[in-house]
């Protein structure tokens, strides 16, 4: 549905975003990650046909971004940083202004802007000017805007930003919904846990992709598992059964924590009945057994931090 | 262009404007002020058997009504001379209009998601520039009627055709929106360069001030009021002020910078 290659942009002597290539086929969610400044708006921007790209080319829904822009906006949904809306119009006001720009009238417009209001449960507040509304209320009505026509894209910069965490799940399942019903979805956002929890295919962008693939890939492409073994005494010291261990031929590393050793195995889901059959047989008394995978934060810091050393 | 799209779009500006007291009472004010001056002379001298020797600096101007009584003359010489200060209207109004609503849609950071939208940016543009101009447009041509009817109502109905001069129609018709175009123009580039609608309004003394300077320049000259020739004159000027406005503003009509100067 998105297909993005060699994607630049740069303002002035400033690389925004330099040599960015990834897809993002129909009915998935894909995740933008990176600190502020890293490019993923104007990743957006781009993608949205807000502003051109410096080289590379994007195809959406097979649409070339640049000549048929108008075409790409129309297909597209966008919840930006900023919600943006009209503060001396009410919620209902507003949700009907962008109907009309993106093509709905009369019955069908009416009928969009109130399900889209009762899905972001702002039907009681339709009539209210959004002036006077919350943070979380105008995310809503901001939200509600960005999905009023059906989009077969949809780009959602922070879609949770300002929402108590009742809202934020609601938005979670809604986006899950649309992804279910066959949208794809680029979802910026600093948020790891919501990215981790929602997006099929993560990229971690700072300038230029740094890493990509689904949560689980860059959890374990960043460090390998790690499979906690908990013993509970036995003939050989805790130090003694980790030397041991070491010395198995598909295991790469152990180390003792407490008493917990702590073994880097070749393949974990081939090796891990062998290493406690090893174990049993040493005298070890096994009292769990667990793998460790790093979370997507310390994934995400990890690749950042490298990109500033390396900087 | 798609005028139905022209048309949402200044619907939107249309419903904001009309809630904003503050900006109705900026289009109100001057209106009625620039109108309720002169009237309150005519009707001053209306009422008071003025003799030549009271009407003071204008009596050397009275020739300019030949055929007429002298208080009939004095008073179509206010009538008309005021009426230069009309094109104050569309040259104040549209720039605190257009100011307010850009700036205020920069603070909002509400432009991005209309650039978003299929809507082209000459459509966006036209919308918000017609919010922004009609109402001075509508101000001064109903300020203009009441201020013929009124006046011929309170001194002499020989004051319409003074006021429905063929000059004034023209100058209506074309002087008036070109003005407002102009304001509109300023607005808009001014804006993107502050962040105070106030002090954007501010730039609006450079299409009012030379506006006040030739209306002073007619009074000192003796001049009751334009001629056909200084009106179309004044037409070619605002026409090639616009067109030197549209060429510093050419940014205007790219979304990108308009996203960047703007957004």
């Amino acid at each position: 549905m998105i297909s993005v290659e060699g994607l630049e942009r740069r303002f002035g002597p400033l690389t925004a975003v330099h040599d960015l290539s990834f897809e993002v086929p129909e009915g998935t969610i894909y995740g933008l990650l990176g600190p502020n400044g890293a490019g993923k708006t104007t990743t957006v921007r781009i993608l949205a046909g807000l502003i051109a790209p410096s080289a590379g080319t994007v195809h959406v829904a097979g649409l070339a971004l640049g000549p048929d822009n108008a075409a790409i906006r129309a297909l597209t949904g966008i919840l930006t940083e900023s919600p943006g809306l009209h503060d001396r119009l009410t919620a209902r006001q507003n949700l009907a202004y962008y109907g009309r720009l993106y093509g709905l009238t009369d019955a069908s417009l009416r009928e969009a802007v109130s399900r889209y209001l009762e899905v972001v449960g702002m039907t009681d507040a339709a009539d209210r000017k959004v002036g006077g509304f919350s943070k979380g209320m105008r995310q809503r009505v901001a939200i509600a805007r960005a999905l009023l026509h059906e989009p077969r894209v949809i780009y959602l910069d922070e879609p949770t930003s300002g929402l108590d965490p009742e809202a934020a799940k609601s938005i979670r399942d809604l986006i899950a919904g649309l992804r279910d019903a066959g949208r794809s979805i680029i979802l910026c956002t600093h948020n790891l846990d919501e990215a981790e929890r929602v997006s099929d295919r993560i990229g971690v962008l700072n300038g230029s992709l740094l890493a990509e693939g689904t949560p689980d890939e860059l959890r374990r492409r960043a460090r390998p598992a790690a499979t906690r073994v908990e013993l509970d005494g036995g003939p050989l010291a805790p130090a003694e059964i980790a030397q041991a261990v070491a010395e198995l031929p598909f295991v790469r590393h152990a180390s003792v924590t407490g008493a917990s050793l702590w073994v880097e195995l070749a393949e974990p889901a081939r090796d891990t009945p062998e290493l406690v059959s090893a174990l049993v047989h040493r005298g070890a008394r096994v009292m769990a057994v667990s793998e460790e995978v790093a979370t997507l934060e310390q994934v995400y810091l990890e690749l950042v931090g490298e990109e500033h050393r390396a900087d | 262009m798609r005028i139905d799209l022209v048309l949402t779009v200044f619907g939107k500006e249309w419903r904001e404007i009309s809630s904003n007291r503050l900006l109705l009472g900026a289009v109100a004010a001057p209106a009625i002020i620039f109108a309720a001056i002169p009237t309150a002379i005519v009707a001053f001298i209306q009422i008071n058997d003025l003799d030549m020797s009271q009407l003071g600096q204008i009596e050397s101007m009275l020739s300019a009504f030949p055929g007429l009584p002298p208080k009939l003359a004095a008073q179509g010489f206010i009538v008309t001379n005021f009426m230069a200060y009309f094109l104050l209207i569309p040259a104040m109004v549209p720039i605190a209009i257009a100011s307010q609503s850009v700036i205020g849609e920069r603070q909002a950071r509400s432009l991005e998601p209309q650039l978003a939208t299929p809507v082209s940016v000459s459509e966006l543009l036209a919308g918000k520039v017609l919010a922004a101009a009609l109402p001075a447009v509508l101000a001064t041509w109903i300020v203009w009627v009441a201020y013929g009817l009124i006046n011929a109502a309170l001194a002499d109905p020989r004051l319409l055709r003074m006021v429905f001069s063929p000059q004034w129609i023209v100058a209506m018709a074309s002087l008036v929106p070109l003005i407002c175009v102009l304001s509109v123009l300023l607005g808009v580039i001014v804006s993107s360069r502050v962040g105070d609608p106030r002090t954007a309004q501010q730039f609006g003394a450079f299409v009012v001030l030379p506006i006040i300077a030739i209306a002073v320049a007619q009074f000192m000259g003796g001049q009751a009021t334009f001629t056909m020739n200084q009106v179309l004159m004044g037409d070619l000027i605002v026409i090639g002020l616009v067109g030197a406005l549209l060429a510093l503003g050419s940014w205007a009509f790219d979304r990108e910078e308009i996203l960047t100067r703007l957004g």
